[in-house]
């Protein structure tokens, strides 16, 4: 029914089939819209938020797809800037990730934040002194050029490039993806380390605060770090999942290994930057404002355990798994690594954000908890549904992955 | 803008700050009028064509790019990348010294189909003669034909319409599938004769016409034996190898023998339109 849309060459399921697909994506897409208008039309009394923990569910997973998502300027960068050509193999599905990730942590930030019909505010009269001011500029910029170099993919369609108007602005704006790259490197890094800056001068937070490098406290260059190292585990991931929905061979193995061996390199680097952070924080950071380390896992469930867990089980394991030449040609131990790294990444951000919120500052304080409610769960969920959605539509109708047809044709006889 | 925020001063950091992404919003802009400017100005001078068959060649897989002096043994492994327009390469000068000349057969040569050697021929399965009056007649090769089967529809250029080399030389329509077919030559058409795919087109160069980018003789078997080996590849083994195998006749349409995904497929590595 809708051939004549898919490109050339790729076999994709009956379009009955595929609509089948997405009929519960829809409907959990539904549930979360009406939740969403929940939260926007009677207020935030719709969450379990409060003035004390106001920082929950949304924050936590918006910073998590939001690192996620920096496979699309990081794979970007290595193809584009630093000519990594194998790259060219993922790099239409990384945009759309990328795009998918920043799109949905920006609608969630609307809701989050509340009065959309104000959101102009934040660039005609922008708070100074906040890192969310570079943030929301940051996030919105990247997003336009993410939905730019989102573009050129639409517009390689098999219906679209039979319009030489299509076709040529398509040539002409890949001709300048460099330039987009680069830019989208530079608004990463920033909003990126912003996003880690914004705990690390929380003062009256002495779990998150952290002394300053530079102009920058050191969470900063870690968020940045994290997020380089693992964007390019979360492609390989992502590519590995649709290979086995769809039931095809979408890469070849060499670019498995080359962005298994970019992320293990990056994560090494990370592990042992976060080690001395930490170490820092321990014997240093923490004395200084008056607070015994030992005192920030006492509260269940926060033991150690999560800080093993996050630089040793999430962090080292998969680096090594990833770095090493031996264990990164091995599938079975490669795809498992790629996700320890993203569920990695996905435990910091949650660290930072809700065990920052709930550990007592203050000797009157006491240690809180938080459970999100349906509508916080529902309009999340919801952003995931619009981005299998999306993706879906993307991997039916877009020719994401290049190698895909070469692989898929007959073997040479 | 700032100005009017009351927290905003005219000092260093906020000058720096909001001149650094403002700066990056002009050259996110900037760089998008760039790209919208040249598409247009790309469109007016009609290269439109030519960016197509641009991004066809570079979205073909590396196999089916070989360089012409791979299929005959100058320089093995070269992928093009030229488009197959060997009047740009600058090594192409090169290996066509090195390539040892075999005496030309002026006999026609059968691979399971046609090949006359009299003409000569361009990678999309199309070919050109040369006539006396300085005219070039073009139509589809053999291969293409049987692969074309019988068309539902054939669009063909007019007399009077220009053609560029690898620019669109008409569209096939056969089994509800649609492929361009890719001129081999540049010139007006001044003649069009016969139906379907078997029609030829009588093609006014204008002068003197370069075909160095065409294959002959032995460059040309070479080729249409590798072009056996893709269709071999491409239809597996099931339906149509044997008679490929055994130096059997290809059948008159390939597309009755296979499934609709494949053989839409097969004429886009054929015919050069991924």
């Amino acid at each position: 029914m809708d051939e004549r849309l898919v490109a050339r060459g790729l076999t994709r399921a009956p379009f009955g089939r595929f609509l089948l697909w997405l009929v519960p994506w829809a409907a959990l897409l539904g549930v979360g819209l009406y939740a969403a208008y929940l939260c926007l039309a009677v207020g935030l009394n719709q969450t379990n938020m409060d003035n004390r923990f106001a920082f929950g569910l949304w924050i936590y997973l918006d910073l998590t797809v939001i690192a996620l998502g920096a496979g699309a300027f990081f794979t970007g960068f290595l193809l584009y800037v630093m000519k990594r050509r194998e790259l060219a193999a993922v790099i239409n599905s990384a945009v759309v990730i990328g795009f998918i990730c920043y799109s949905g942590a920006v609608a969630i930030l609307a809701i989050d934040v509340g009065q959309p019909l104000r959101f102009w505010y934040t660039f005609w009269h922008p708070n100074v002194h906040s890192m969310l001011t570079e943030v929301t500029f940051c996030l919105t910029l990247y997003l336009t050029v993410l939905a730019i170099e989102y573009l050129p993919l639409v517009l390689r369609n098999r219906q679209l490039k039979t319009r030489p108007s299509m076709l040529v602005f398509e040539f002409e704006l890949h001709k300048v993806m460099a330039v987009f790259a680069l830019v989208g490197t530079f608004l990463s890094f920033f909003h990126q380390g912003s996003l880690g800056g914004l705990y690390g001068v929380l003062q009256g937070r002495p779990f998150a605060y952290r002394g300053s490098f530079l102009a920058w406290p050191s969470t900063f260059f870690l968020f940045i770090l994290s997020a380089a190292a693992v964007g390019p585990s979360f492609v390989l991931a992502t590519t590995w999942i649709v290979s086995k929905v769809s039931g095809r061979s979408l890469v070849k193995p060499a670019v498995f290994e080359l962005l298994a061996r970019v992320s293990g390199s990056l994560l090494l680097v990370y592990v042992l930057a976060k080690s001395v952070d930490t170490l820092v924080w321990i014997n240093h950071t923490s004395f200084q404002l008056g607070v015994h380390p030992a005192s920030f896992y006492a509260f269940a469930p926060f033991g150690t355990w999560a800080l093993f867990t996050e630089i040793v089980l999430l962090g080292l394991v998969p680096a090594l798994v990833l770095a090493l030449p031996r264990s990164r040609r091995d599938s079975r131990l490669l795809v498992p690594a790629a996700f320890l790294a993203c569920a990695g990444v996905a435990v910091n951000r949650f660290v930072m954000t809700v065990q920052t919120l709930a550990l007592p500052t203050l000797a009157f304080d006491s240690f809180l908890s938080y459970t999100p409610s349906w509508q916080e769960v529902a309009s999340f969920l919801a952003v995931v549904a619009y981005g299998v959605i999306l993706y879906s539509l993307s991997f039916r109708y877009l020719n994401l992955f290049p190698q895909e047809r070469e692989l898929a044709a007959a073997p040479e006889v | 803008m700032f100005p009017w925020s009351p927290e905003f001063a005219w000092d260093a950091t906020h000058i720096a700050f909001f001149g650094a992404l403002y700066s990056v919003l002009a050259t996110v802009a900037l760089t998008l009028a760039v790209a919208a400017w040249r598409a247009r100005r790309d469109a007016r001078e009609g290269r439109a064509a030519a960016i197509a068959w641009h991004g066809d060649f570079h979205e073909m897989p590396a196999s089916a790019r070989a360089c012409r002096h791979q299929l005959t043994g100058e320089a093995p492994g070269r992928v093009c990348e030229n488009g197959f327009d060997c009047r740009h390469c600058a090594e192409h000068p090169h290996f066509e010294e090195l390539r040892r000349h075999d005496a030309t057969p002026d006999h026609a040569d059968h691979f399971g189909f046609d090949l006359p050697l009299d003409r000569l021929y361009h990678r999309g399965h199309t070919w050109v003669r040369p006539e006396a009056d300085g005219t070039l007649t073009v139509g589809l090769d053999d291969l293409a034909r049987r692969l074309l089967g019988t068309p539902e529809k054939v669009e063909l250029p007019r007399a009077g319409d220009r053609l560029e080399v690898n620019g669109p030389a008409g569209r096939v329509t056969t089994r509800g599938k649609e492929v361009r077919v890719l001129s081999p030559v540049e010139g007006t058409v001044v003649e069009v004769c016969g139906e379907g795919p078997s029609a030829t087109l009588r093609v006014d160069p204008g002068g003197l016409s370069d075909l160095r980018h065409l294959l002959s003789g032995a460059e040309a078997r070479a080729w249409a034996l590798r072009e056996l080996e893709r269709l071999q590849r491409a239809i597996g083994s099931s339906e149509l190898g044997a008679a490929l195998a055994d130096g059997g006749e290809l059948v008159d349409d390939v597309g009755a023998a296979l499934p609709r995904d494949r053989y839409d497929a097969l004429l886009g590595d054929m015919l050069l339109e991924p």
